[in-house]
């Protein structure tokens, strides 16, 4: 596995615009169906808890993952369902999409239900955490969803410790770590993945690089063109992904990932994306001035859903005429209505805001609960 | 012929050594991490021959890391292992601090208890020996600071075996004090027990010594400072009670109640700076809980707000001594 340039500005052959890597050029036409569907499912997703913040229904900050659902949905494809991941803020529609191919509705698959997450966004008694901590700072043991801390990258070294632990015994799984690239810079990212590269332990660092950290660009945060040379440094590969391509994605995560399951190591994908909005939804007025308005258009440009279609457009797997229904991309969360998006996608996430508004808050006595574990 | 008496007493650092080994023994869900401690065999020789006996693969040399030590060890344990982490010195903690008291902490409470992260980070920590500012360090109170972590410190051979094992078998994470000026002392060779036999309990104070006078509270290195200011304070007339907290978190408050009530006076020392220092947080508890029953205003000895400076007449100024503590003792007895 070696370094690479980003595939998009490469060839250019009429169609299809994107070529197939070794693992995307596998995937069915239902597979390029459910992956749409999926795409649909995190962005909905998204719009549809700013909608229910500006009803008033919502409290505490979203972390939009807009413009950067590729990268979930395109990791999280390629994974068995015993595999590790860890998201961050920014990811949340990963906890619910893990394993979702086993099944949206599945009881047993190896992800939390979008109840589950809804309920901890509403901070209910239901949500997996007891709502004991905010927004993406759940996980579980069960599900193989490691607990994430506000601290940037501080669960790499986790995913390291969790993988080790399943090598000794006996098991082969891949844990997939996502970070953004503003985490990149600190110390615990080196410290991780150098014990990582030692180890060669199965571990995948994701860096979605949406060029803004918070307020900060990129150009104030590395000094890097990519970060695949950053891997150079600890003797492991570095690949770069689309990230506004799903089967780019797809075909990067996978090499890394069979890479890994293969004993021969850890490596980092970084992911080329934009953030389409502020840091977070408190931050979108200011993000508007911070940021200039021409590269928030240009980055903007490439919604994930339309680059998605075009190529299925071209792979033969979709019909123009279908692309043309469900019009979501290209429009924020104001513009967008639920006939913008699939009947099956906007039923599943209501099952889950439905559940999550009629389920209680948990009792005030859990807060003195659980600090430590009793009997001992 | 009878074979020559061998003695069996052993050291402070030998019953850790054993009980380190014994653990490992007894649960193939138990590893060890650190910083030489597998092919040196750890700096101080807690760890030595532990890689031979069980593997590099459960006793692992890491790189010099400790917020990796730390969260890679928390990752262990959330996938179903137990850990021992050895920091080098105490004082290196600071640099896994964050994985410490955000990550591993809080992880029982923020999961509503669906994980629990048996892990255990023990390392020579404490002054009087000249180690200066990095080597020298009692941080305890980072940690007490902290909710979700217990605190142990040792201060004979049988409390170091008996609380190492407690606390590698405690579902909870642990901070283990080691003193490292206690090591290899001769003079408090003791016999230890072998197993299940040498368990010492956490969250149980000792008495070390019996009086009517007045109470000291310590803990460490300083329960031999309090013995011996102790003996200077029969020369005056005053029978001291040196409690021996062993475990700072969770604290045994019981048994200093039951001591200061039978006193009537308190003296609190530890050899971490003043300020927010956890011998405040005894004094606090006391002033609470008993203040109907004490004859003087509760008091501490503690090393200055200074850092731990090198050379002896700098870190004997800085550090509480035996003068200071019967000093102080005869101040409370006479008030």
């Amino acid at each position: 596995m070696a370094s690479t340039a980003t595939e998009s500005d490469q060839k250019k052959k009429p169609r299809p615009t994107y070529t197939p890597g070794p693992y995307s050029a596998k995937l069915t036409p239902e597979d390029h169906r459910e992956l749409l569907l999926q795409l649909y499912l995190a962005r909905y997703f998204d719009v549809r808890l700013i909608k229910e913040k500006k009803r008033g229904r919502l409290r505490g900050t979203l972390y939009s993952s807009h413009n950067q659902e590729a990268i979930i949905v395109g990791s999280l494809f390629g994974l068995k369902p015993e595999d590790w991941i860890s998201p961050i803020h920014r990811d949340m529609p990963a906890f619910f999409m893990k394993d979702l191919r086993s099944g949206w509705r599945n009881p047993d698959r190896m992800g939390m239900t979008v109840q589950e997450v809804c309920a901890q966004v509403w901070g209910r008694a239901t949500s997996p955490g007891r709502a004991r901590d905010n927004w993406s700072h759940i996980g579980s043991k069960a599900k193989h969803i490691i607990h994430s801390t506000s601290m940037l990258a501080g669960t790499i070294p986790a995913a390291c410790g969790v993988v080790y632990a399943d090598r000794m015994n006996g098991g082969d799984a891949v844990c997939l770590t996502f970070n953004g690239e503003g985490s990149t810079a600190q110390g615990v990212f080196h410290e991780a993945i150098n014990f990582a590269a030692v180890h060669k332990l199965p571990v995948v660092t994701v860096i979605e690089n949406n060029q803004w950290a918070y307020g900060t660009p990129a150009e104030l945060e590395y000094s890097l063109e990519d970060f695949a040379r950053r891997a150079d440094g600890y003797g492991i590969p570095g690949l770069i992904a689309d990230g506004q391509n799903v089967f780019d994605v797809y075909d990067k995560i996978s090499e890394a990932v069979e890479w890994a399951r293969a004993g021969k190591g850890p490596s980092i994908v970084e992911c080329k994306t934009f953030r389409a909005y502020g840091h977070g939804d408190h931050d979108d007025d200011r993000a508007a001035k911070y940021r200039p308005a021409d590269e928030v258009e240009e980055g903007r440009s490439r919604d994930p859903i339309a680059v998605m279609k075009k190529l299925m457009v071209e792979f033969g797997t979709l019909k123009p005429d279908e692309a043309k229904e469900f019009m979501a991309e290209g429009k924020g969360a104001s513009e967008v209505t639920n006939d913008d998006f699939p009947p099956q996608v906007v039923d599943y996430l209501s099952e889950g805001v439905e559940f999550a508004v009629n389920s209680p808050e948990p009792a005030a006595e859990e807060g003195g609960m659980w600090v430590f574990k009793e009997g001992h | 012929m009878a074979a020559p008496a061998v003695s069996t007493k052993k050291n402070y650092l030998t019953a850790l050594k054993e009980a380190i080994s014994e653990e490992m023994g007894s649960n193939p869900d138990m590893l060890c991490i650190g910083e030489d401690i597998g092919i040196l065999g750890g700096a101080f020789g807690v760890t030595d021959g532990l890689q031979a006996k069980f593997g590099a693969e459960r006793v692992i040399d890491a790189p010099i890391s400790e917020a990796a030590i730390v969260g890679v060890a928390c990752g262990m344990c959330l996938n179903g292992k137990t850990v021992m982490a050895e920091m080098q010195f105490i004082d290196f903690i600071s640099c896994g601090f964050d994985q410490i008291v955000n990550m591993t902490a809080t992880y029982h409470y923020r999961t509503a208890g669906e994980v629990a992260i048996p892990m255990v980070i023990r390392g020579p920590a404490g002054g009087y020996g000249g180690g200066a500012l990095y080597h020298s360090q009692m941080n305890e109170a980072w940690f007490a600071n902290s909710p979700g972590l217990k605190i142990v410190c040792p201060s004979t051979p049988k409390d170091a075996k008996g609380l190492l094992k407690a606390s590698l078998r405690d579902p909870n994470p642990v901070i283990f004090y080691e003193m490292k000026e206690l090591y290899r002392q001769r003079a408090i060779e003791e016999d230890v027990a072998d197993g299940d036999e040498a368990l010492v309990p956490l969250g149980q104070a000792q008495v070390r010594r019996k009086g009517e006078s007045l109470t000291i509270v310590t803990y460490g290195n300083n329960v031999y400072h309090c013995l011996q200011a102790a003996e200077n304070l029969d020369k005056e007339g005053f029978s001291a009670e040196v409690v021996d907290l062993r475990t700072l978190v969770p604290l045994d408050q019981n048994t200093i109640l039951e001591s200061v009530k039978k006193t009537n006076r308190l003296l609190v020392v530890n050899e971490a700076p003043r300020t927010c220092g956890f011998a405040g947080e005894v004094l606090a508890r006391i002033a609470e809980e008993a203040f109907e029953h004490l004859d003087a205003p509760p008091s501490r000895i503690t090393r200055l707000d200074t850092p731990v400076p090198w050379v002896k007449p700098l870190e004997s100024f800085v550090l509480p001594s035996v003068e200071k503590i019967t000093e102080a003792a005869l101040r409370v007895c006479r008030y």
